[in-house]
């Protein structure tokens, strides 16, 4: 089990210390000095202080935390929810784990202060089915908090600053973390993205306004609030501030989480994780969970931060950096990419339900030595039916990394048809 | 009114709907304006899955499906963009690759959404070689409907009809990605008043109804507009026919009477036209010609008349406006009371189905006629429509002429009997139970001589001699005469009414 980061920052800073879970141990470390400036500040300049902080979601679209905290309804005619994504499917990430594991009241302070700031009573958090340990750890956490008054009625004393937690375990569908998904599935539904709009800030969870923010967005905002704008601003890129939960896995000397600023080279991140397995060749790097198009040698340079992924045709999405060597068949990647989004969609959409089915059987052939060159012309085209024509955004996550494959690794794919099998015995087994 | 110009041409359309409602509040959808569409269906909820319907929204970088997206005044979408119709052979292409494309021995063939769309926006040949998703055939859902699970598009639509309209929620979409199912849940069947309708929103043939599937291949029916007669809901119908025969009856869109449904039962009851006809005229219980029949009631019309004996007519809520108005007339120039006439009831629910188990009875009350179902008691003549009075009633009769579609009891026991034609054999109107007016044309042609009530008791009144009557009938003229007479009826007859119907004033 990983439990310590070989690099820390802020949040990591004291996940090597066991007291740092238990309330007692994060307040003497510095925990709920934010959530104490926060009930001082008005609501509104809160939300405005998390604009100006620049703030990105962790939980893959990068979205601005304080832009979506002022779509909230303003007054109180409603019941206002928070929900915080704990779902964590995507292949390639496992930082919310540790962070609810290390530091569970980071995320509890963050929900506490987007609470006062957007006047939310309750919040759901969504924590993953497999993750059996995360969630003894925060229901333990919430336990404690409420022991403390930190939850309740008359939160630190203050009138009408009143806050629920509830803890939601998932059931094992990776759509489920697609935040309309994920409402769906708590209010005891099939987990299948809802149609947009209405969006989830006017009909949320139980149809009340409802803000979806992800862990890691919320264990950052006790920090900016405690330590200000200029400290935080002066960490990641100007346009993604703060740090992150680098994850490093495949074929690396030292998988892990390495918190690093936002704007990292990736090269420097896999020599924090011991570079290539076995002094290898790089083949190519996946920079933000398997849903984001592939990377090669040659872009490990590129800063880890959206502004310069995107320049690249990319994403930065989750942060969980996949490693693969020289050795790797990229058709086999094809492969089992596809038959993960096949398993995963939810199956609503035309394009996403069939497309991803179909795109699986094609890789699948191909790399058993049955493709075609009409093979690789559906792959071609397939993708561009799926993208941007949906009711979430899956099948662009399932349609990316074919598009990135077959961009940069076109000649795996044309090997396996010239020679009807797979070139590259040494491969990871399927 | 919001503007919304759609490939160039601009329409103004309510306020607050979707670019799809928009263009079907206009009756222009499909007919005009083509936005090709699966799962939504204008009487259920949104579900904006399916994919087909996406357009070009001018200042939107994405496509957008119609369904689901507001109309803004001034919006401007186009469809005719290559853009959109690549979109559309994209989900035509795949929603096909797991389709049977079974379409010879389907029972939709000709009728159906997927074949339509996959002519008209789809593209020719295939590119897969795959074999398709595992699946079901012919399963059996309940007593109506048969689910051909390969042929699913999973367009959720019975899903939502069932969750929305009789709230009974029998079906789901089980499972994930391209091995999602439609089912049952556990445990259920599909049973409810409306059950059938899903067969019609189903937009292949995936679900079929029992009593029509493997009958007929569409292409060989005619629709015919008509009326169900099993409640005073007069749901909206299409009868389709074939060689003189109904194959079935299919809901026709009336937002103000039946939205697009009708129940299983008033679906089913095309069966019951030609159930246990009274197809023989008879005049003292034996069998003799039309001629002879009509000519026996109206010497026992006449005899009354001159013996000073008293005539009654008791009407039937199961006959047309126009059939009553003639016993109205024909009552009126004997002296004779307004007719009376009784209304069988039932079960009604909050959907349709009404307690007057009758299309007519507010037709009845509307020219005048009492419901009652008390003994007119001893008189000479009695004219009755139907068997809807109980017989005993009817004892004291001395002359009892029978106009009956049906070989009751009623017809054993009276003394002249006159084989009437149902309404699907005839042309006319219904008043519903909320007064509205609604036209059924006839479906049939009839296989023995029988003739509308009206026209009978037109040659009745001419066989006893009354003053201006000929044997002449043209329920036109009926239908004119009826509105420029009876208060309510202005301005309301069979030429002035369309296929919506009409309230009375
Ligand atoms: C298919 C899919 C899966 C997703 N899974 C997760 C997830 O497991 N955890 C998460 O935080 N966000 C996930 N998201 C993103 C959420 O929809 C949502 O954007 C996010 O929770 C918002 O939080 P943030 O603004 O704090 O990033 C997923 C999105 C998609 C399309
Ligand atoms: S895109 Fe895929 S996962 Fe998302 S709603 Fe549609 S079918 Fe479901
Ligand atoms: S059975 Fe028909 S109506 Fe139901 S989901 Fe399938 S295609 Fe749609
Ligand atoms: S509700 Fe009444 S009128 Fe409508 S179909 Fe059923 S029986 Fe016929
Ligand atoms: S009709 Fe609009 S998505 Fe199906």
């Amino acid at each position: 089990m990983i439990t310590q980061p070989y690099i820390t920052n802020y949040l990591s800073e004291h996940y090597a210390d066991d007291a740092y879970r238990e309330l007692s141990g994060y307040e003497a470390r510095g925990g709920f000095e934010g959530l104490r400036k926060a009930v001082q500040m008005e609501p509104a300049d809160l939300v405005e202080l998390v604009k100006s902080s620049g703030l990105r979601g962790r939980g893959g679209a990068g979205f601005s935390t304080g832009l979506k905290w002022s779509f909230m309804p303003s007054g109180n005619d409603r019941p206002k929810l928070f929900v915080c994504n704990a779902d964590e499917s995507e292949p390639g990430s496992f930082k919310d784990r540790l962070i609810m594991e290390r530091g569970p009241h980071q995320m509890l302070e963050g929900i506490l202060i987007g609470a006062w700031a957007v006047g939310a009573s309750k919040t759901y958090i969504y924590i993953r089915g497999e993750y059996k340990v995360p969630t003894r750890r925060v229901e333990q956490a919430v336990k404690e908090l409420y022991e403390r008054g930190y939850l309740g009625q008359k939160i630190l004393g203050k009138k009408g600053f009143d806050h629920d937690i509830v803890v939601h375990s998932g059931a094992g569908a990776y759509i489920c973390g697609e935040e309309t998904g994920l409402l769906e599935s708590l209010e005891g539904k099939k987990g299948q993205p809802r149609k947009k709009p209405p969006f989830p800030a006017q009909y949320g969870a139980f149809g009340l306004p409802t803000t979806v923010n992800n862990v890691e967005t919320f264990a950052h905002v006790p920090f900016i609030v405690a330590r200000g704008l200029d400290w935080f601003l002066a960490i990641g890129t100007e346009k993604s501030p703060g740090t992150t939960l680098f994850g490093v896995s495949g074929q690396v000397e030292r998988p892990g989480l390495f918190e690093l600023p936002l704007g990292t080279p990736l090269g420097e991140i896999i020599d924090h994780a011991g570079g290539v397995r076995g002094g290898r060749a790089l083949k190519g790097v996946i920079p933000g969970g398997m849903s984001m198009p592939i990377l090669l040698p040659e872009d490990l340079d590129v800063r880890m931060a959206e502004e310069f992924l995107s320049e690249r045709g990319t994403h930065l999405g989750t942060g969980g950096i996949m490693v693969m060597d020289e050795t790797t068949c990229m058709v086999r990647v094809a492969a089992v990419t596809s038959y993960f989004f096949r398993d995963e969609s939810c199956g609503q959409c035309t394009q996403c339900r069939e497309g991803t089915g179909w795109i699986h059987k094609i890789c699948e052939r191909v790399e058993a030595g049955r493709g075609s060159p009409a093979d690789l012309e559906l792959l071609d085209d397939l993708p561009g039916l799926m993208e941007g024509q949906t009711i979430c955004a899956f099948a662009d996550a399932a349609a990316w990394p074919i598009q990135g494959l077959l961009r940069h690794f076109r000649a795996d794919f044309e090997a396996h048809i010239a020679a009807q099998r797979c070139p590259f015995p040494e491969s990871f087994e399927l | 009114m919001p503007t919304l110009t759609i490939d160039g041409t601009e329409y103004e359309v309510a306020e607050g709907r979707m670019i799809l409602q928009a263009i079907d509040d206009l009756g222009l959808l499909m007919s005009g304006v083509d936005i090709p569409h699966y799962c939504w269906h204008p009487k259920l909820s949104i579900d904006g899955s399916c994919r087909m319907c996406q357009v070009e929204v001018e200042g939107m970088p994405k496509l957008q499906i119609a369904c689901n997206t507001l109309v803004t005044d001034g919006m401007v979408v186009r469809t005719d963009v290559e853009r959109v119709k690549k979109a559309q052979r994209g989900v035509m292409e795949l929603l096909l690759i797991n389709h049977p494309l079974d379409c010879p021995i389907c029972d939709q063939a000709g009728e159906c959404t997927l074949q339509d769309y996959a002519f008209d926006y789809g593209m020719p040949g295939a590119r897969t070689e795959e074999p398709r998703r595992p699946a079901k055939k012919a399963m059996d859902l309940g007593p109506t409907i048969v689910f051909d699970q390969e042929r699913c598009i999973l367009c959720r639509r019975c899903v939502r009809f069932c969750r929305e309209i009789p709230k009974t929620g029998e079906l789901g979409v089980f499972a994930r990605g391209d091995h999602s199912l439609l089912e049952l849940f556990p445990g259920t069947e599909l049973d409810n008043p409306y059950s059938m309708n899903v067969a019609d929103i189903c937009p292949v043939g995936a679900l079929t109804t029992k009593d029509f599937r493997f009958k007929i291949r569409v292409w060989f029916l005619d629709d015919v507009e008509s009326i169900c007669n099993q409640c005073s809901n007069g749901c909206n119908i299409y009868a389709s026919r074939s060689n003189n025969r109904i194959y079935r009856y299919l809901p026709r869109r009336n937002d103000s009477v039946n939205d697009t449904w009708i129940c299983d039962h008033g679906r089913l009851s095309y069966q019951l036209i030609m159930e246990n006809r009274l197809t023989e005229p008879r005049v003292s219980r034996r069998g003799t010609s039309y001629a002879d029949a009509v000519r026996a009631a109206g010497d026992a019309v006449r005899a009354a008349r001159e013996s000073g004996g008293s005539i009654v007519g008791v009407a039937s809520p199961f006959v047309g406006n126009e059939d009553l108005f003639v016993l109205k007339q024909l009552l009126e120039a004997v002296g004779a009371p307004a007719a009376t006439f009784a209304v069988p009831r039932g079960e009604s629910d909050e959907l349709l189905v009404k307690t007057e188990k009758a299309p007519n009875a507010s037709g009845a009350r509307a020219l005048g006629f009492e419901e009652s179902d008390a003994s007119p008691g001893a008189v000479a003549v009695a004219l009755v429509l139907g068997h809807t009075l109980a017989e005993e009633c009817l004892k004291g009769v001395e002359t009892l002429i029978l106009l009956d579609t049906e070989n009751c009891s009623l017809a054993e026991r009276a003394d002249i009997v006159l084989p009437a034609r149902s309404f699907a054999e005839k042309e006319g109107s219904f008043t519903n139970h909320a007064k509205r007016v609604q036209r059924f044309r006839p479906i049939l042609e009839p296989t023995f001589e029988a003739l509308s009530e009206g026209e009978i008791l037109q040659r009745i009144g001419a066989a006893a001699g009354l003053t201006g009557w000929t044997a002449s009938y043209d329920v036109h003229e009926v239908s004119k005469r009826l509105s420029e007479t009876v208060a309510g009826f202005d301005g309301i007859n069979l030429d002035s009414l369309d296929d919506q119907g009409c309230e009375l004033a």
